[in-house]
């Protein structure tokens, strides 16, 4: 990867010392106030003083002082080179503020023993929620189920690249299929669990079931076994994630040089070679990148799960985020459940890095 | 009615329609006695015509109340309201209320019935919705964190273990129990439910037991009773399920779909669904010499997994091997259970609060109307006594109605009694919805709540509205035996106690779904998880509450 | 001369009646994936019209399975008789869907704004922030999209009840913005990553600040993208359910958690269920069909490195 600009901006600025002194002076002097006001506020939590604060407010309007004198100082230091920066510096200040502090936060409470009835409050205990995590079978079982899960998505490419096949194909009314299959992306996976999952799904009235019945499956049961309702839980999933694919895949599709397949035809190449050689390999890349984000967007299910079975039965539908989900919402077990959280972050930032790396090897050769 | 009463009665060998038909007058007798307080005779007379007119909204076999209906009744009921607060004296005034959302129940009805009071007093409601498996985990959320963001909340009686004891509620002013005639609630509603440490706290907007509903069309169809063997409706739990697995293969006479015994909810509710394994295990644990049930009264060793409770899950368990539930049972919402099979015709009984007897005539949604009957919740062959460790055999079985819940009630919070006039308009707006006309028309329409007061038990006034008498005082009659029952199955109002329920239903799920080995291993993984909370919570001090709860200390 | 034209026709027919075999294929494969996604539309759209005995049937067919009644709309304040009354419940879905409203349109131009700048930026210069190259911020930014939720569900309820933002449309809005903050910066890029930069080089000739150069010139350019971008991010925000039924309560709650909340001791009613889901999704579905191309065409500058 270059490291150069790809934009060659050549500017002559004159910044004069004094400017660039009152540059570092307002940094400086804001992250002073904040500083104070953070000081003096966390002194009056501990009990030592009284400033009569509410909230902590004051400290977040002085964050943001801050931020936007730091902002500004580098336009006052750096001149057009600074202002490169203000592209960047708002949304990492906008993500750093929003991620650090709630982790941080959350890495105290995962070494903690906190039921929210204790009116003991929050108390300390070392690794115990470790091992706790360590001998709960009910939490590998979820993880084991994101596995499951996760391949699900393979066929989930596959379908996609198909109906993304389909709509690219000289076809009438392409507009009308095309936003027809793009919908399901837009419905509330709450709304999906209801209309689809409670009432479609339904044994008796649900037309799913009667088209069951219909196709010779007499006592149609969605839910009954661990192995049915994991797979109907994957369709749904399925069924609203598969049109971000196809749009993708149809875009990259879209993007192919017709004169390439055409030169393809007149060498004689079939439709079914056409494709293995020629539309496969372009697609590579963008495949890779549909995958990794539905990978991502997989690994955080949790909605459905929650509004249809509850991870049940005997928690054969569980996925990480919504065992977690109950473990604090029914448990209340606040610093068992953040641990659990944690210990599924480290886990798929490793194999997200791990797998980003291999897909980074595996699709540039070809390209 | 008075338990004593109702004892001397039982001993006198009347049947419970007899002591129902008896009730009226010795309602008016002891009416008749309180005159000297004046307050129950002379308003009762007044109140009469109002009475009749709210039951007339819409009027039974009109199908679902509407929100219109809701503004109407809250406008006829406001009479109370406007002798104790002038118009437009909480103007400007901003409430918020946190109340449970069932569609077209609860938080419905009160927007309904608090809008002509909000229009009067000059007040302004805000509202927050919470769905029934949400309810626990955000109370709890708003204790822990301190946000109680909240003036007025509908709340059950167990939870006052969570926020009374903390502080969290404000203290009934007189006028209030005054305005909603403390007096009229049935015995088992009244302090100590709705106090704690002797002061009260709840405005009660209903009352709660499981009783059984139970098909009769399964009784008399010639096909099923010569399958089942049974034209009487099962007494005790061991042929309640006996008939389950009998029936199995049977159709039902309404909808010709497939028939099925007793309807188990098998999936968790946010703790609610813990109830439906009390009502089995009740009957098997709830000794009469022993008020506790639940946990050991003085060491909390919880019973849960003694051969009593091991007994009812097993029932459960082979009921499942056996194939007695409808399809996706085990995935089924508790609420599902009731009012999607048993009202729309599949199942043959179930156990739940009392508003499955009113829902059956008065929604939309029921078939099963005119072919339900009500009893109180099957009883038991054998009872399991704690203290000797040993099954007995008493004779005529044990029963022990399970009084589920307690019922909701409103209460205010701290949050509102910073300001006089605040205060006031949260507990002006809490009695108007704990009003005794009102509540009324809440006991005989759909509403998520049941009857609570003894007033409701005329069956006049029921009969006038549209109800068949028979049915009503089978209906009414069946609640009526549960809250006076001597053995009932009383909730402990202890701090997290629907944790306790919420652990115990979600590894219930994972006993039915078969990831245990057996029920003893389920019951054992529940207790631990109890014993957990136990010491999370304070082992002492949960010792002590629970044997207040129980009238033990 | 004939048995050549013959031999032609006959290779002709064959190869037509192959093209005419896949053309039916290809259409009974488009018809039946879009019954697929359509019919689930259909049945909330028939359902809330439905009243007891229709759910109870499973009727399918309005006026001919059952008789279409308002009693679903009627129990939001929606049906053409109640529309002009005063109405509790409607007041409550106004409430929350206004809230949607603003939450998801104001969350997702924030994070197009701040996302397109930090792309552009990205794509453009080369930074160091500490031992962070360009690579590494842009995996920083897109790592926040591997978040689960679940991690900062209670530290964010926590740092809300300090800082006063539980309950609150902006609490959410930044939550919002954080989390769609990735997808915008990841299709923004490989937006600007296809513009050609001799574009603002010759802006810059021109007299152009750079900002100037990125706001008159690449701006225009790069807007398919940008309206994508903001169409994923307001799916993703008008959808999101795990927060919003943490973080608000009264104030700030949206329809998805109306939705959810719909359950209760008393069983569905459906007909209000499906009006309610039809609302919730109805907004959706209306960008959807209307801005669909921008969608691609974003997705297409995205596809193709």
């Amino acid at each position: 990867m270059s490291q150069g600009d790809l934009l060659h901006v050549v500017t002559e600025d004159d910044i004069s010392d004094s400017r660039r002194m009152f540059g570092h002076g307002i940094v400086w002097a804001s992250a002073l106030l904040l500083a104070g006001i953070a000081i003096a506020q966390y002194a009056q939590v501990s009990g030592y003083a009284d400033f009569g604060f509410q909230t902590w407010r004051p400290t977040l309007y002085a964050y943001i002082l801050w931020s936007v004198c730091l902002c500004w100082s580098k336009v006052l230091i750096y001149g057009e080179h600074g202002k490169r920066v203000l592209f960047v510096l708002p949304a990492a200040l906008f993500v750093v503020s929003l991620t650090v502090f709630p982790l941080l936060f959350g890495l105290i409470i995962a070494f903690s023993n906190w039921n929210l009835a204790s009116p003991l409050g929050r108390q300390f205990n070392g690794l115990d929620n470790v091992r706790q995590m360590w001998a709960d079978p009910f939490y590998w079982n979820a993880l084991l189920n994101m596995v499951w899960y996760t391949l699900a998505i393979f066929v989930e490419y596959a379908i996609a690249f198909g109906l993304a096949l389909l709509l690219n194909a000289d076809i009438k009314a392409r507009k009308f299929f095309r936003v027809a299959f793009l919908l399901p992306l837009m419905l509330s996976p709450v709304a999906v669990s209801w209309m689809i999952g409670k009432s479609m799904l339904e044994i008796r009235f649900g037309p799913i079931a009667r088209l069951a019945r219909w196709l010779g499956w007499e006592t149609p049961s969605f839910f009954g076994s661990p192995e049915i309702a994991r797979l109907i839980i994957m369709m749904l999933d399925a069924w609203t994630f598969i049109p971000f694919m196809m749009i993708m895949i149809l875009a990259g599709l879209q993007a192919i040089p017709k004169d390439l397949t055409e030169a393809a035809r007149v060498d004689g190449a079939g439709p079914w070679k056409t494709f293995w050689e020629i539309v496969f390999p372009l697609m590579l890349p963008v495949s890779i990148t549909a995958v990794m984000i539905r990978i991502i967007f997989k690994l955080k299910l949790a909605d459905i799960v929650i509004n249809l079975t509850a991870g049940g039965p005997g928690g054969a539908t569980d996925t990480v985020t919504s065992f977690i989900f109950r473990e604090y919402r029914d448990r209340s077990n606040v610093g068992y459940g953040t641990m659990l959280a944690m210990f599924y972050l480290v886990l798929i930032v490793i194999f997200m890095t791990i797998l980003m790396k291999l897909a980074d090897r595996f699709s540039r050769p070809r390209t | 009615m008075k338990v004593g009463l109702y004892d001397q009665l039982m001993r006198r060998g009347a049947t419970r329609r007899d002591v129902l038909k008896g009730a009226a007058s010795m309602a008016a007798l002891s009416a008749a006695s309180a005159a000297g307080l004046g307050a129950l005779a002379g308003p009762a007379m007044a109140d009469e015509a109002l009475r009749a007119q709210i039951l007339q909204i819409p009027g039974v076999g009109a199908g679902s109340p509407t929100d219109a209906d809701w503004q109407k009744v809250g406008e006829l009921c406001l009479g109370a309201t406007k002798a104790s607060v002038k118009e437009g004296e909480f103007a400007g005034i901003e409430l918020t209320f946190m109340g449970l959302n069932n569609q077209n129940l609860h938080n419905f009805l009160f927007r309904g019935f608090l809008k002509p009071w909000e229009t009067y007093t000059g007040a302004k409601i805000s509202w927050i919705d919470l769905a029934q498996a949400d309810y626990n985990a955000r109370l709890q959320q708003s204790i822990a964190t301190g946000t109680v963001d909240f003036d007025i909340l509908e709340m059950g009686a167990p939870f006052e273990g969570d926020t009374a004891s903390k502080g969290l509620l404000d203290e009934m002013p007189d006028w209030v129990k005054t305005q909603v005639d403390m007096d009229d609630l049935v015995e088992y509603l009244k302090p100590p439910v709705g106090t704690w440490d002797g002061k009260t706290y709840r405005v009660t907007v209903d009352g709660d037991c499981h009783t059984l509903s139970f098909r009769k069309d399964y009784l008399t169809d010639s096909a099923i009773s010569g399958a089942t063997g049974m034209t009487t409706m099962p007494k005790t739990w061991q042929q309640m399920d006996e008939f389950s697995k009998k029936i199995k293969g049977q159709k039902d006479p309404l909808t010709g779909l497939p028939a099925f015994g007793f309807l188990d909810p098998l999936k968790g509710w946010g703790g609610f669904g813990f109830y439906f394994l009390e009502d089995r295990a009740s009957a098997y644990a709830k000794h009469p010499s022993d008020p506790a049930w639940l946990f050991d009264p003085d060491t909390m060793k919880p019973r849960v997994n003694n051969p009593a409770w091991v007994q009812a899950i097993q029932d459960v368990m082979d009921l499942i091997a056996a194939g007695a539930y409808p399809a996706d049972q085990i995935n089924a919402d508790p609420g599902t259970t009731a009012f999607q099979q048993f009202l729309a015709g599949t199942g043959a009984g179930l156990c739940w609060w009392g508003d499955v007897g009113s829902m059956a005539r008065t929604s939309n949604t029921s078939v099963v109307g005119d072919v339900v009957e009500f009893s109180i919740n099957p009883g038991s062959d054998r009872v399991y006594n704690s203290k000797t460790g040993e099954w007995e055999t008493p004779e005529g079985g044990n029963f022990a109605p399970n009084m589920a819940f307690l019922g909701w009630g409103v209460y205010v919070t701290k949050r509102a009694a910073g300001d006089e006039n605040k205060r006031k308009a949260a507990w002006s707006a809490a009695a108007h919805l704990g009003g005794k006309d009102l509540s009324l028309w809440t006991s005989a329409y759909p509403s998520g709540f049941q009857p609570y007061r003894k007033s409701h038990f005329n069956f006049d006034e029921w009969e006038k509205a549209g109800y068949d008498r028979a049915y009503i005082e089978d209906y009414l009659g069946s609640n009526a035996d549960s809250y006076n029952h001597p053995n009932a199955a009383i909730e402990p109002r202890i701090p997290g106690i629907f944790q306790y329920y919420s652990v115990a239903e979600d590894e219930l799920a994972k006993g039915y779904a078969g990831q245990y080995k057996s029920a003893q291993e389920t019951a054992d993984a529940i207790a631990a998880a109890w014993e957990k909370i136990t010491d999370q919570i304070g082992r002492d001090s949960q010792i002590k509450l629970y044997k207040a709860s129980l009238g033990m200390s | 001369m004939t048995i050549q034209a013959v031999h032609d026709n006959e290779a002709d027919s064959a190869g037509r009646a192959w093209r005419f075999g896949t053309k039916t294929t290809i259409y009974l494969l488009l018809i039946l994936w879009a019954i697929i996604c359509l019919f689930p539309i259909y049945w909330t759209i028939t359902t809330s019209f439905k009243m007891a005995p229709a759910v109870m049937k499973g009727a399918l067919i309005p006026w001919i399975d059952y008789d279409p009644a308002w009693l679903g709309w009627r129990s939001l304040g929606l049906s053409p008789e109640t529309i002009t009354a005063s109405s509790t419940v409607r007041d409550e879905f106004m409430k929350r869907f206004m809230n949607s409203v603003i939450v998801s349109v104001v969350s997702s131009a924030l994070a197009v704004m701040l996302g397109s700048l930090a792309a552009y930026g990205l794509s453009r210069f080369s930074y160091r922030f500490g031992f962070m190259k360009n690579s590494d911020i842009l995996f920083f930014f897109l790592s926040q999209l591997i978040l689960p939720p679940v991690v900062l569900a209670l530290p964010f309820l926590l740092l809300y009840r300090e800082l006063a933002l539980l309950d609150t449309r902006i609490g959410l809005i930044l939550l919002y913005t954080l989390s769609v903050l990735p997808i915008v910066i990841w299709i923004m890029r490989d937006q600007f990553s296809s513009i050609p930069s001799d574009l603002e080089e010759a802006a810059l000739m021109d007299g152009l600040s750079i900002w100037g150069a990125f706001f008159r010139v690449i701006l225009p350019i790069a807007l398919p993208g940008m309206v994508a971008a903001f169409i994923l991010s307001l799916v993703l925000t008008w959808n999101e359910y795990f927060f919003a039924s943490l973080l608000t309560s009264t104030n700030a709650n949206t329809l998805p958690v109306m939705v959810a909340s719909q359950t209760g001791s008393q069983g569905i009613a459906w007909w209000s269920m499906a009006a309610l889901s039809l609302a919730a999704i109805l907004p959706l579905i209306v960008i959807g069909i209307g801005l669909e191309r921008y969608l691609i065409k974003g997705m297409t500058a995205g596809a193709v490195k």
